[in-house]
């Protein structure tokens, strides 16, 4: 059934039909309403989840830790600063392999102060083993949630998962969202039942001190699952088009790129734009195609290389800045792309809220496609930003 | 429970790792095996997951968890989320020092605290951050040297005096708060006890010497805490619903000094400042325990002699 | 360049020692880095500090796995430590033991001198604390640095922190020890096996490194696996009950931090497991009728 809803209330529902076990909660703007949904789905008994109203975002994540290491299935969700005050539990939950499930609401992290969509908070927890998805509308949102728990719960994976959507472009707008049956949702995730937890039946010792004749191993291990995650990725997105009948292509996406001489790589609701804006170019007959960034990590290096060998030029729009010249997106997509020799052009925009218009994503393909053909054009272009000349 | 009713076996077993004479390892040995198997532990960054676990060995039989410092109240309450949705009957404890409970950890005790979350919470209180070489913490008494208030020629150890955690905690209406003293085992065996029959936010302080902390003899661990709580520095007493009531009354109140010079964190104590803990001792009796029949604090005893230990032994350990 | 590893136990000074090796080193201009090994043990848990001596700057930063010179602060450590490992042939071993070097068996026959530390130090300081007098013999056996650098640079660093009289103590428990050092060559006839190590590869460690209780090839792991850490040889006086002045109150039993005194139900009888027994003291001092005393763990 189409309901028509915010991006936070797809993600409240998505997290309800997963049939989460354990929600510790702390509100941030944008996304208090993902758990104020969540309190009144629960306070009205239509959710058997124990609601924990916690006083820090720290404590959401110890909370969370504490709850999935004991074996239960837990969701929450933050934003920006939120995140950034629980970063140290963020860390300390992925190689402990806590399959949490939180969703990122999209937020400029101060300073400046802020509460507009930016990338700069998520991006920033790229190290710690985290699996991040960016979507792209409200069902996508919803979708991401229940993909999100098959993915983390998945025995070669068990690690945690972040699905990012953008503060307000998606968190408070509402558009029509198909909500899957209870029942569909159930015979495509199973409840959460890990091999080893806090069981006073087989005790366990979790999180140990770690001298340095076994520390390399773990991170090894964890950097094996981040790994693995990519093959699951692709196979959860399989299974659930199956079932549900909708493809978001696993790790990236690609639109209109079967003939295209350029590409630009988006994240996020960009993406949605920009669909349009390569409709229009393509009509005046210009060889444009978008591939989509889903997964941030695992970052689908080989699966960009594939989709953008034969470019003449790619661009890459990131939503924030690194301090290093360009943005994150940008740093790990020539990376992935080292040995090839097409000119990667790095568009920042919308950053802090900033809108991107169609206008201006065309502006970007411009300046890609002028790369292309051997034109002279930065390396890393401030879009819009006053002072700063193309 | 009487003493001889105690389980035999070790939950929290042999061969841990930490220093001899240990208060904390004693008072976490004793409480895990009053509650038994049925429980699960959060022990935050502190001396006790390094004793307690070193990988791939670990001293406890029940469940432990670890992630971080300052987060114990929330941590428990996240595990007996899980337990309680899950209809397991699981006790979960939390073993905090006194930096995770009256500094860092603060707020997230706070919080499950305020929220009567349905776990005990224990403060190991050896008076300053031991596992990191002995630094300040909000529990440190007055005079004490740590590394970071040091005897200085122009100032001596610590200028501030212990936070009275007691009635922090208090504050937040909690069904059930305890101090205890390794020193005194009935009172002990019995405080847990009830700990261990009650629901709800149950919050057990417990008085663990540190033999390095506090530069003393470690065969004098239990000596020293029971003149800690013979001189006013260290109060027996339980808040239930509100109600606040004394559970040990010294006989006759010994001089403050008698303890601090057991211990090299003290002895360095000029005449004034010793004069000065001791008003904040009688200060503290006076206002908060002070009821009929019990010492008035001015009312001192000379010092045991204590008995049992070799002159060699003394020797050795420089005293 | 000349590399020195020290074995001692927490709180025994070997950082300190290590420490005050390179001072002198310095004193007779030579570039010298000492740093310790962190691990994560309490007081009286085996520790190891290093120094290394050269003439020019010293650029590696890695631990020392072919020593010229071990020295060993506590011979109790010759139990469970295999302290001549790496150890070059023409090397040396300075070590605190009441023995000739003739009569210490290092399962190596090698260059050593020995010294009573415990002894000078109860003597000249009033206390344990063997770290200076060690260097003494130090100077004595390897001759890398002299007695008068040693001296200099204990009380340079002892009287900073501690105060200049017990700096000159000091000083004179390093000279006590250089002259009773007795030098000779060790045994050679028991080599001590390194304990086995569990070492899983990544795909074999347990999934986030959570262990439920097992055993593997090198012993117990996981849940209650700390068993497998025998800790008596950090224990200098252990606990030696008298069965008829026992009253069986379990005052001790209840007490010990360890919890290695066991009741024998069937017998209605105490015992202490002197494995896991670190020698505290709280027992003997606890014991309302005197049943316990405690003595040298060692003798």
């Amino acid at each position: 059934m189409k309901h028509v809803i915010t991006g936070d209330h797809a993600v409240a529902i998505g997290a309800k039909l997963c049939r989460v076990e354990v929600v510790p909660a702390y509100p941030i703007t944008p996304q208090t309403l993902i758990i104020e949904h969540i309190a009144e789905f629960v306070n009205d008994g239509e959710m058997n989840a124990k609601f924990m109203t916690m006083e820090s975002e720290h404590s959401v994540m110890s909370a969370a830790a504490g709850a999935s290491a004991a074996g239960a299935r837990v969701f929450t969700a933050t934003s920006s600063q939120g995140l950034a005050f629980m970063h140290e539990m963020v860390y300390a939950t992925a190689p402990l392999r806590l399959p949490v499930v939180m969703v990122n609401v999209n937020r400029s992290l101060s300073s400046p102060p802020g509460i507009w969509v930016e990338y700069n908070d998520s991006m920033g927890e790229r190290d710690s083993g985290w699996l991040q998805v960016y979507v792209e509308d409200n069902q996508e949102a919803l979708d991401m949630v229940i993909q999100s728990y098959r993915i983390a719960e998945d025995k070669r994976v068990l690690l945690p998962i972040m699905p990012c959507l953008d503060g307000f472009v998606l968190s408070h707008t509402v558009e029509p969202v198909d909500v899957p049956d209870e029942s569909l949702v159930d015979s495509f995730l199973s409840p959460y039942e890990p091999d080893v937890y806090l069981n006073p039946e087989q005790p366990a010792v979790i999180g140990m001190l770690m001298p340095p004749q076994y520390f390399m191993e773990m991170r090894r291990q964890t950097a094996g699952a981040v790994e693995a995650a990519k093959e699951v990725v692709v196979e959860v997105n399989r299974e659930f088009a199956k079932v549900f009948g909708r493809d978001y292509g696993g790790l990236i996406d690609t639109y209109r790129m079967e003939d295209a001489q350029i590409a630009l790589i988006t994240i996020g609701t960009v993406t949605s734009t920009a669909r349009k804006v390569v409709d229009d170019m393509r009509n005046e007959g210009k060889k444009v195609g978008i591939v989509k960034l889903r997964f941030f990590r695992p970052f689908p290096a080989e699966e960009l290389r594939a989709a953008l060998s034969g470019m003449g030029a790619v661009g890459v729009i990131d939503r924030s800045i690194s301090y290093n010249g360009g943005g994150p997106i940008f740093s790990e997509v020539r990376s992935a792309l080292y040995g090839m020799t097409m000119p990667v052009i790095n568009h920042l925009a919308g950053i802090g809220g900033r809108d991107v218009t169609e206008n201006l994503i065309m502006t970007m393909f411009e300046l890609t496609l002028e790369a292309a053909k051997g034109g002279k054009v930065k390396e890393v272009i401030w879009h819009e930003t006053r002072g700063e000349t193309l | 429970m009487k003493l001889k009713d105690l389980p035999d076996e070790n939950l929290f077993t042999q061969g841990h790792t930490a220093c001899p004479g240990c208060g904390a390892a004693m008072s976490i040995r004793n409480t895990i095996r009053i509650f038994g198997k049925d429980t699960a532990v959060y022990v935050p960054a502190s001396c006790a997951v390094v004793f307690g676990t070193t990988f791939p060995l670990a001293a406890w039989k029940v469940p432990f968890f670890h992630t971080a410092f300052e987060n114990t109240g929330a941590s428990i309450a996240g595990m007996k989320a899980a337990y309680e949705v899950k209809g397991k009957d699981v006790t979960v404890i939390g073993f905090a020092g006194d930096g995770g409970t009256y500094d860092i950890g603060l707020q997230s005790m706070s919080g499950a605290a305020e929220r009567n979350d349905d776990v005990l919470y224990i403060c190991l209180d050896n008076e300053a951050y031991m596992n990191t070489g002995i630094q300040r913490s909000g529990g440190t008494p007055f005079g004490a040297w740590t590394t970071t208030t040091p005897v200085g020629k122009k100032t001596q150890g610590n200028r501030t005096f212990k936070k009275n955690l007691a009635e922090i905690v208090a504050a937040h209406d909690i069904p059930y708060f305890a101090t205890l003293s390794i020193g005194h085992p009935v009172d002990f065996i019995r405080k847990v006890e009830k700990a261990k029959s009650m629901k709800g936010f149950r919050f057990l302080h417990m008085f663990t010497p540190c033999i390095p902390g506090w530069k003393m003899d470690p065969a004098k661990t239990v000596e020293v805490t029971k003149l800690a709580v013979e001189s006013g520095m260290w109060t027996l007493f339980e808040i239930e619903n509100g109600e606040k009531k004394i559970t040990y009354k010294p006989q006759k109140m010994k001089r403050v000094k008698d303890y601090l010079m057991m211990q090299g964190r003290f002895r360095h104590m000029s005449e004034e400042d010793i004069k000065k803990l001791q008003m904040w001792v009688c200060h503290k009796w006076n206002l908060n325990y002070n009821e009929k029949g019990a010492p008035g604090v001015c009312e001192i005893e000379p010092p045991e002699e204590h008995h049992g230990v070799t002159e060699e032994h003394r020797e050795m350990h420089g005293l | 360049m000349f590399e020195v590893r020290f074995h001692g136990r927490g709180g025994q000074g070997a950082v300190m020692a290590a420490q005050t090796l390179a001072e002198a080193a310095v004193i007779e201009g030579n570039y010298a880095v000492a740093f310790p090994f962190f691990g994560a043990e309490r007081r009286g848990a085996p520790v190891l500090a290093f120094t290394r001596i050269d003439s020019g700057k010293i650029y590696s930063k890695t631990q020392v796995y072919t020593p010229d010179c071990v020295v060993v602060l506590d011979d109790s450590l010759l139990d469970t430590i295999d302290v001549v490992a790496g150890l070059k042939p023409d090397g040396s071993v300075v070590i605190n033991s009441k023995d000739a070097p003739t009569d210490i068996d290092l399962g190596m026959e090698v260059h050593t001198g020995a010294v009573n530390a415990t002894s000078v130090a109860l003597e000249i300081l009033k206390a344990p604390i063997t770290n200076t007098a060690i260097l003494g013999a130090l100077a004595k056996v390897t001759g890398i640095v002299s007695i008068e650098s040693i001296e200099a640079a204990i009380k340079r660093r002892f009287g900073e922190k501690l105060g200049e009289k017990i700096g000159e103590r000091n000083a004179v428990a390093a000279r006590t020890a250089y002259e009773r050092t007795v030098t000779g060559k060790s045994m050679g006839v028991k080599r001590l096996e390194q304990k086995k190590q569990w070492l899983p590869t990544h795909q074999e460690l347990p999934v986030g490194g959570a262990l439920v209780a097992g055993k593997t090839d090198a012993g117990l792991i996981g849940p209650g696996s700390f068993t497998e850490n025998n800790v008596s040889g950090w224990a200098t006086f252990r606990p030696v009950r008298d069965r008829e002045k026992c009253t069986m109150c379990l005052l001790c039993w209840f007490y010990c931090p360890e919890g290695t005194i066991v009741r024998i139900s069937d017998k209605g009888d105490l015992m202490t497991n002197y494995d896991y027994c670190k020698g505290c003291g709280i027992c003997a001092n606890e014991c309302p009728v005197d049943a316990i005393k405690m003595v040298r763990a060692r003798v």
